[in-house]
């Protein structure tokens, strides 16, 4: 019996196979180490819980700091690293435009988002993989908006983002002394990550499976 | 509740986004918004070469689908045999604290979340991955506008959504 792969149909079938044929052909590593790049992804906000409600509508609520620190001392880090990554030939930049309308305007609905679903679209998929049905609720309301920004994006929404105002980097502002801002910037934002005062959220029905002296909440 | 510090996972998620831009890598940053458009297009049926969109997001939209599919396993596997959190549920312990007992207003509100969430993410051409991490790791300029409005929204809706002052 043959095996066809259909390549080129319109039908669902194959274009979840030209999805995959796309990832393969384009250049950005192979199919293996993109689903493993997604793998640790989702393992790392599952194992430090970072995809909860309680951790980031708590972080909303400012009663909990474990995202924004995390998040932080991400960005410190990489920003050094990556710095002299791409000095030393081994990356590249990839600079989104500033688009003052479309960034203002959409990240007034991604903080409203955030705040109520209590999840980003990176942490998301991860809450639905450990069984939230109200977050796959929100994710068919995704769906639904990403289909309506599809759909009215040429009469609609490109023109409501505005134009680019320039790919700039902060690096760009001081000529001559780019390691050094580099460098300032790294440390300034792991220092914010960790001068901001760990403050927690725990939720009672995780908490609840733990022994008594292993709770964090009772230390 | 097994889980990391916050700092382990801040080390870890640095070493992943520059394994991702190494050339050795991906030659890319990582993001998290594209594949939704992608999938919408895919599971509506809207034909590729009508819609000015789908051409642009085409290449980000199958490699971040392909990364959504494998950090649903990464989280699957991590939450069955790590965190041991795996369960179903309709309402979060916070939700309900902080906001009322209601499973219809939970889903009402996390539909409505999530559509404005993924309309606001493609008006700023990005999210938490794209704009936040990614993009302030390469010090973008729209990435710290990005960042600074989402934090401001973000903090101003917790406090006028829920009632936490009931502690």
């Amino acid at each position: 019996m043959d095996i066809i792969v259909k390549t080129s149909g319109e039908d669902f079938p194959s274009r979840i196979v030209q999805m995959f044929e796309n990832v393969i052909h384009q250049g950005h590593g192979s199919l293996v180490l993109v689903f493993l790049i997604g793998i640790i992804f989702g393992g790392i906000i599952q194992y430090t819980r970072v995809d909860k409600f309680e951790k980031i509508a708590g972080f909303a609520m400012l009663k909990d700091t474990i995202v924004p620190k995390m998040l932080f001392l991400t960005v410190g880090l990489t920003s050094i690293g990556l710095y002299f990554m791409i000095e030393a030939g081994g990356a590249h930049y990839h600079i989104k435009p500033i688009l003052w309308q479309g960034l203002i305007i959409g990240g007034t609905l991604f903080g409203i988002a955030m705040a109520i679903l209590g999840k980003c679209p990176g942490t998301g998929p991860v809450s639905i993989a450990e069984g939230r049905i109200d977050v796959l609720v929100g994710a068919i309301g995704g769906l639904l908006g990403g289909l309506v920004f599809t759909l009215y994006y040429d009469d609609f929404f490109k023109p409501l983002m505005g134009e680019s105002s320039g790919k700039l980097i902060l690096t760009g502002f001081f000529p001559g002394n780019e390691h050094m801002v580099v460098l300032i910037f790294g440390v300034a934002v792991t220092l914010i990550a960790l001068l901001i005062p760990k403050v927690e959220m725990f939720d009672e029905a995780d908490l609840s499976r733990l022994p008594d002296d292993k709770r964090p909440d009772r230390k | 509740m097994n889980r990391l510090p916050w700092w382990m996972g801040g080390i870890l998620m640095s070493g992943l986004l520059l394994m991702t831009f190494s050339i050795f890598g991906a030659d890319r940053p990582i993001g998290a918004s594209t594949y939704v458009p992608y999938f919408a297009g895919l599971i509506f049926n809207l034909d590729p070469e009508k819609y000015t969109y789908l051409k642009e997001v085409k290449n980000a939209g199958s490699w971040e689908g392909i990364m959504l599919l494998g950090s649903l396993f990464g989280g699957f596997i991590v939450s069955v045999f790590l965190t041991k959190t795996f369960r179903l549920s309709l309402i979060p312990t916070g939700w309900k604290k902080y906001k009322n007992n209601s499973v219809l207003s939970r889903l009402l509100w996390s539909f409505f979340a999530g559509f404005i969430m993924i309309i606001g993410a493609r008006l700023a051409g990005g999210c938490t991955s794209g704009h936040f991490m990614s993009g302030m790791s390469q010090m973008a300029i729209s990435a710290m506008i990005f960042g600074t409005v989402v934090m401001i929204v973000l903090v101003v809706t917790g406090k006028l959504f829920y009632n936490t002052k009931e502690d």
